[in-house]
């Protein structure tokens, strides 16, 4: 009897739903590891570059680990400083440029290769990929060469097929140098944009295009109607990933032009490298420039997923 | 028992390695010609081993051919101690230094150019030598270029890497062509030997400045031609002297006219070179003037394996009195470093004495790359006088070097730490005053008025 009684009240406790993990809990469980891994990885480094934006912080601070506490000071710095907003200027175009561009020549690349009616081979495929394998210092360093006042093969390619007949200042012209830096990155960093959209476009169902072109609809109004709006969540991933890359350019401007000339290519990252790395290593004030950086990216985040993004239901 | 027995193993690792580095040919290195040609002095400080003991050292440098890797192999053989280096490019090496230090790694020495050095001393990163074995006899060696670069407050903070001076090249082929007998003694001159060049179709950018960022490219030709015509950038007491009709402000126009919106004579790849790079492009052929930037240039420009027009380019002297700027880098001892006697030790195989009393180092940069020394026995030896030949006229140098000027003397802010946050913004301004964004009057006074701004950045 006392069997009896006890023995269903055990096991209504191991049925009740209380006892069992809930499956918010089992998710917040799993991700756990990730979350401590990137706590460590990125929120600490990012947390700690703005402990040193409101510190004083130069060599001897960083190896006496004492960092005297200077407040807003290195903000208040950085407002005052005219290269920095020329550097930030100078990062929104080149950001404007470069992201502007991968979207389009992206989408319109990943459109042309996803035609079954035109044969792209694996080696044509794995040449469009290929710039992205190429790190960014040498892709630096080539189209240095490549823009080489005298001796550059670009001015020898337009020379020999008789466009020119001086060569060009490329990276050494103060008004077009930032978009000769262009170029290169773009090169660069393409393939990624062409990669993301080419797998979103085999997402997309063959149906809903052989639907509306029995409708009348042209090519045009397929792509704009259809392709577009269903490509929507993967253009905002491209301009959130792209922008915050844009946005922290570095190497294709040391190889390139070192912020030259003049200071017609000082960005955001070459502004906080050199004030931080260069003597005499204020580091306080690169922390605050980098972090100003982060904030802005972190905006433009936000206003890509209020505007660009959209769920998708098929 | 285990105490001897390790101590008998570690002697006989030493005799080992000693006898493997000197087969490998480290004392094919100490009998090499030239070397000993300054005065070796056997028996010294140099000689004697430090009491303590370390299980390495290591040194942070800007990288120049294989100098560091011979050295070190001279020093484990020595001293049967091994040395580690951390080799960056020259405009790395700053940042390489500075991350190691603030880092709380251990560095016994490294090395600073002067535009560097008053910011590290002054971040405590270099300890002084005064007092340490032998370094009395090299400080009275000290040339006096040497001299302003290590003084601080009294105390010595570092021996000499090497010196160098400013000069001109020209390409006597195209010299030829233009039917020009000899090179510039104006500035007039040089400019109708130029504008000639350019008009007769011989050279369609006949100068080659050397004007790339950085401490010394495009501020060394500034400040060598305000040298030359008698200015400085600040008096003696610390004013700037960059105001209207200075002297440093007419050679800014004058130097900005040579461009694209004046004359059109210089070469627009000048923006962007630096001092290896010029040489090379001087080297296709197709300049008439490069420079004012240092002799050593001469050992790539007429060096067969790295120039088609080798043994065709000349050195060029100054106009007027011949006025010129030079320069020492220097070695310091860290003061992050594990051991001060093994460090000092090490110190002085860069920039000092080997075991053997000879400036090994100092010797061989003379005979195997053009560079000057910081001690006045290895300027007056045989190494400079045989080693710079195959490159260059060496008495001809030797006479720019008699009439050339500290660097610190035409712009003394170099001895203060904010003169490297200024001379990112010479950069910027000259650049934007050569490429015709401004005025060389708008250059200079942005200039002045960055003066104060570095000054908050230290």
């Amino acid at each position: 009897m006392a069997l009896d009684a006890t023995a269903p009240r055990r096991a209504g406790k191991r049925r009740s739903p209380r006892r069992e993990i809930s499956a918010g809990a089992f998710a917040a469980l799993m991700y756990l590891p990730t979350l401590v891994c990137l706590a460590l990885v990125l929120a600490y480094p990012v947390l700690y570059a703005g402990y040193l934006s409101l510190h004083r912080v130069g060599l001897g601070q960083l190896r006496r680990g004492e960092f005297p506490f200077v407040g807003l000071e290195n903000y208040a710095r950085l407002i005052e400083d005219r290269l920095f907003w020329l550097a930030l200027k100078n990062t929104f175009l080149f950001t404007g440029v470069t992201v502007g561009a991968e979207v389009v020549l992206g989408v319109a690349i990943a459109l042309l290769i996803n035609q079954t009616g035109i044969w792209t081979s694996r080696v044509t495929r794995l040449l469009i990929l290929l710039p992205y394998a190429v790190p960014p210092i040498a892709n630096g360093l080539i189209w240095s060469f490549i823009y080489s006042f005298q001796f550059g093969f670009l001015n020898r390619m337009l020379f020999s097929l008789g466009l020119i007949d001086a060569p060009i200042n490329w990276s050494g012209n103060p008004h077009g140098a930032l978009y000769a830096v262009t170029v290169p990155y773009i090169w660069r960093t393409l393939p990624f944009a062409i990669l993301l959209v080419h797998a979103a476009l085999q997402g997309i169902p063959r149906e809903l295009h052989e639907a509306a072109a029995v409708d009348g609809a042209t090519a045009w109004r397929r792509f704009w109607h259809i392709t577009l709006p269903l490509l929507r969540p993967i253009i905002a991933i491209i301009l959130i990933l792209r922008t915050s890359f844009a946005f922290a350019v570095f190497e294709e401007i040391l190889a390139i032009t070192q912020g030259g000339p003049g200071d017609a290519t000082w960005v955001a990252a070459w502004y906080s490298y050199k004030t931080a790395f260069a003597p005499p290593n204020n580091f306080g004030v690169g922390s605050a420039s980098a972090y100003v950086l982060a904030l802005l990216i972190g905006l433009l985040a936000i206003v890509y997923v209020r505007f660009v993004y959209r769920r998708v239901t098929l | 028992m285990a105490d001897k027995l390790s101590s008998k193993c570690e002697i006989s690792r030493r005799l080992v390695i000693e006898t493997m580095a000197k087969a490998a040919g480290v004392g094919a290195l100490t009998s090499l010609p030239g070397v000993g040609a300054a005065p070796a002095q056997t028996g010294g400080p140099w000689s004697q081993a430090p009491k303590g003991k370390v299980d390495k050292v290591n040194f942070v440098v800007w990288t120049y051919g294989d100098i560091y890797t011979r050295i070190s192999k001279q020093f484990e053989a020595d001293w049967g101690t091994k040395v580690e280096s951390t080799i960056s490019s020259f405009n790395d090496h700053p940042t390489k230094l500075a991350t190691m230090f603030a880092a709380g790694e251990k560095i016994d020495v490294s090395q600073s150019s002067p535009f560097s050095f008053p910011n590290f001393v002054d971040q405590g990163l270099a300890e002084p030598i005064d007092g340490l074995p032998g370094a009395a006899d090299y400080i009275k060696d000290f040339t006096g270029f040497t001299k302003q670069v290590t003084q601080f407050g009294g105390k010595t903070m570092g021996l000499p890497y090497f010196s160098a001076i400013w000069v001109w090249n020209y390409y006597t082929e195209l010299m030829e062509k233009a039917k020009i007998d000899k090179p510039f003694t104006t500035y007039d001159e040089l400019i109708e030997h130029c504008v000639k060049a350019k008009k007769d179709g011989i050279a369609r950018y006949p100068i080659l400045w050397v004007a790339g960022v950085g401490l010394e490219q495009l501020p060394g030709t500034w400040y060598s031609i305000t040298c030359n015509r008698g200015g400085t950038f600040f008096d003696k007491q610390g004013n700037h002297m960059l105001g209207p009709g200075s002297i440093a402000r007419e050679v800014l126009k004058w130097w900005a006219n040579t461009y694209e919106k004046g004359l059109d004579i210089a070469d627009p790849e000048s923006l962007k070179v630096q001092f290896t790079s010029s040489a090379k492009a001087f080297g296709a052929g197709k300049n008439l003037y490069r420079g004012p930037n240092h002799h050593y240039g001469l050992n790539i420009v007429n060096d067969p394996a790295q120039s088609p027009i080798a043994g065709k380019v000349k050195v060029h002297g100054w106009p007027g009195d011949g006025k010129t700027i030079g320069v020492t880098h220097v070695y310091f001892l860290s003061s992050a470093n594990r051991d001060k006697e093994w460090a000092w030790k090490l110190l002085q195989y860069l920039g000092g004495r080997t075991k053997d009393g000879e400036y090994t180092q100092a010797v061989g940069l003379a005979r195997d790359a053009m560079l000057g020394s910081g001690y006045q026995s290895v300027m007056q030896s045989d190494a400079i006088k045989k080693g710079w030949a195959p490159w260059g006229d060496v008495d001809a140098i030797l006479g720019m070097w008699d009439k050339a000027s500290y660097i610190g003397e035409i712009c003394s802010s170099v001895y203060k730490p904010w003169h490297f946050p200024w001379s990112d913004q010479i950069n910027i301004e000259v650049q934007k005053c050569l490429t015709g964004q401004i005025t060389a009057d708008a250059c200079c006074d942005n200039l002045i008025k960055g003066i104060d701004e570095a000054k908050k950045k230290v």
